[in-house]
């Protein structure tokens, strides 16, 4: 069992430029997520944020700059060696597959386990014996993230944000020192949000991971994060501490519109 | 999945056993023609699972099953038998089964590269060029009135009715030994198959067909273990080729055509999709029920005599439309097949026997399973 009691490595993003037939969705995009911090990724719709988590997680491979984790150089890698080097991600609709939750936090666990098709099909004692470990810890962050109630329960019973906290769970069940949560409270109610919240601040105190989330919720993005990266049609326009980022006038501008085309549309 | 209750393993076990007893007793008292239908549907069973891991699991349409099937039958044909290296049986046997995985290793790059309906047709071009070799090439396969199958031998004891052999009273055909060699390959089927789908590889394919990129995020290869869920399943499949030659003591081409992996298809569908016990029900069921209603239609009211022409429908014709109507039914009123239904009314009968159930909660039953996704939302 993998035990990453030392700090997180730095997550460091360069210059990366994404375009999708002539529309530029990312334009050398870089920032640095200290290891161990809370690194808010906020922006109007279509700024590139779920983009940028792509690129984060392998999904799409940028034109030009580099995303390194540590020494390691994620750029070009396939999303499932970027998991294996503890990089962790949820969905912004939610992606479970059909089983238990068990079952969903057990694929989780893949990248650390080893049976394979020969050793699983024998039911050799090392297989069980990986399942059974492997389904212990499932069990300790089921519990960690509340879900412990619905452990045995098909994830298609579950409510909406029980779902979503499944996929929170099966993102941490990876062991990351990178965990990339798309909109985590989308869709949740207020007491919803309040136990998700309550849950990232205990993971992260727990497993000392860093976290890069995206979030409309701006109440919550504020309450949460140590730095914030704000970008707007793929480009990085501002960046800081939440009160540094939401007095920014360029902010202000993205989100809200300038005085002038105020005027204008009056 | 999580430990049983001590008392539930019990009465599982028990079950087990009791099904065990019953399948090793009914040659003593069942005819030929009943064991052969158990033969055939024990195969069908072990190709069903096969396809049902590729296609009910890992969500890859596969048409081209009939092609791995006859790669098997063949294969130990070919490699037991003369003309061909006549090897002692049962090292053809399991020769055999690995030739069927080499076919599929050798088709998974395409299997990597397709999806959904493509897939299908992709696979709908092995049965096709294996028709024609299956046809064509003589020297192997014996053309268009296909080779005899040369009988089993394991440790001098021959699957065939060569030697005499009574026991208890009840002499010992060919159907009889066949009986219990099918009847252990199945249980090897079973063993493995579970095994593979509650382990780690079978969470891996649920996710590759629920979505690739949830999978790939979580770390699955996605590529290999598309291309590992085809070897696997062309594995039982020429596992059940060689049980199919075995039982039909002789291979034609003719039989290993579209059809025959459409009736797989079948299989897994009306069993269920997902699950070992779905396929293997999904199997006897279209195996059985053809056999059967040839046999007993003229006894249904307005089946003609076999052999008679005045317009009446005859048994064949019977037997074809209950099956077809049979499959309907079941599809609409089981739309998650055998296993599905028997899985809903066990949730009801304990819903009944604990305490009285609010409306609504008592079946939990999954939506049906589309066998292929062509499709997946994007992240």
């Amino acid at each position: 069992m993998t035990d990453r009691t030392t700090a997180p490595p730095e997550l460091a993003v360069t210059d990366v430029t994404v375009r999708f037939a002539g529309l530029t969705a990312l334009d050398a995009v870089s920032f640095t997520v200290t290891p161990g911090s809370v690194h808010a990724l906020i922006g109007p719709n279509g700024a590139g944020k779920s983009t940028c988590f792509n690129v984060l997680s392998g999904l799409c491979r940028p034109a030009a700059g580099t995303v390194r984790l540590g020494d390691a150089d994620l750029t070009r890698l396939a999303p499932h060696r970027i998991a294996a080097l503890g990089v962790a991600r949820t969905f912004q609709n939610i992606v479970t597959t059909q089983g238990t939750v068990a079952d969903n936090l057990m694929l989780g666990r893949h990248a650390l386990s080893r049976s394979g098709f020969a050793a699983s099909a024998l039911r050799l004692p090392q297989a069980r014996r990986e399942q059974r470990e492997h389904l212990d810890r499932a069990r300790e962050i089921a519990e960690l993230t509340g879900l412990a109630q619905h452990f045995d329960h098909p994830v298609a019973l579950l409510s909406y944000g029980d779902r979503k906290r499944v996929e929170f769970a099966r993102a941490l069940c990876l062991e990351p020192s990178v965990l990339l949560l798309d909109e985590p409270v989308a869709g949740m109610n207020a007491a919803e949000r309040a136990r998700t919240v309550e849950v990232v601040h205990t993971v992260r105190a727990e497993l000392g991971l860093s976290v890069v989330l995206v979030e409309h919720d701006m109440g919550l993005v504020m309450r949460l994060a140590d730095e914030v990266t704000v970008l707007d049609f793929g480009r990085r326009i501002a960046h800081g501490t939440p009160d540094e980022v939401r007095s920014d006038p360029e902010v202000l501008r993205a989100y809200l519109g300038t005085g002038a085309e105020q005027e204008d549309a009056a | 999945m999580s430990e049983r209750l001590p008392r539930a393993r019990a009465i599982r076990l028990g079950w087990t056993l009791a099904a065990v007893a019953v399948l090793c007793a009914l040659p003593f008292y069942l005819d030929a023609f009943w064991l052969r239908i158990g033969l055939f549907s024990m195969a069908a069973a072990v190709g069903a699972v096969g396809l049902g891991l590729l296609s009910g699991t890992a969500g890859q349409l596969s048409l081209g099953h009939a092609f791995f099937l006859a790669m098997g039958a063949y294969g130990y044909v070919w490699l037991a038998g003369e003309p061909g290296p006549g090897l002692p049986t049962a090292v053809a046997a399991v020769l055999a089964v690995l030739l069927a995985g080499a076919a599929g290793g050798i088709f998974s790059p395409v299997a990597g590269r397709v999806r959904g309906i493509y897939l299908g047709v992709a696979t709908l071009a092995l049965v096709f060029l294996g028709h024609h070799v299956l046809l064509t090439a003589d020297s192997v396969t014996g053309g268009f009135n296909g080779r005899s199958v040369p009988p089993l031998e394991l440790g001098g004891f021959s699957f065939s009715t060569d030697s005499e052999l009574t026991l208890l009273g009840v002499p010992f055909g060919a159907e009889e030994r066949l009986w219990y060699l099918g009847l252990a390959l199945f249980a090897v089927t079973w063993f493995t198959a579970r095994g593979l789908l509650h382990g780690r590889p079978g969470r891996a394919l649920v996710a590759l067909r629920d979505s690739e990129t949830a999978a790939a995020v979580m770390g699955v290869n996605v590529s290999r273990y598309r291309s590992a869920a085809f070897v696997v399943s062309s594995m039982y499949a020429g596992l059940a080729g060689v049980m199919l030659a075995l039982s039909f003591r002789r291979v034609v081409p003719d039989y290993f055509g579209l059809v025959l992996s459409v009736d797989y298809l079948a299989m897994i569908v009306i069993g269920g999709l997902g699950s070992v016990a779905g396929a293997t029900a999904g199997a006897v069921f279209v195996t059985a029920l053809p056999l059967l209603m040839t046999r007993y239609a003229d006894q249904l009211p307005l089946v003609a005599a076999p052999g008679t022409t005045d317009g009446t429908v005859g048994p064949t014709e019977a037997a074809r439309y209950l099956y077809g109507a049979a499959i309907v039914l079941i599809l609409l009123f089981a739309p998650d097949g055998l296993h599905g239904l028997v899985r809903r009314l066990r949730a009801r009968l304990r819903g009944r026997r604990a305490a009285p159930p609010p409306a609504g909660t008592t079946s939990p039953s999954r939506p049906p399973t589309s066998a292929v996704r062509a499709k997946e939302p994007t992240p």
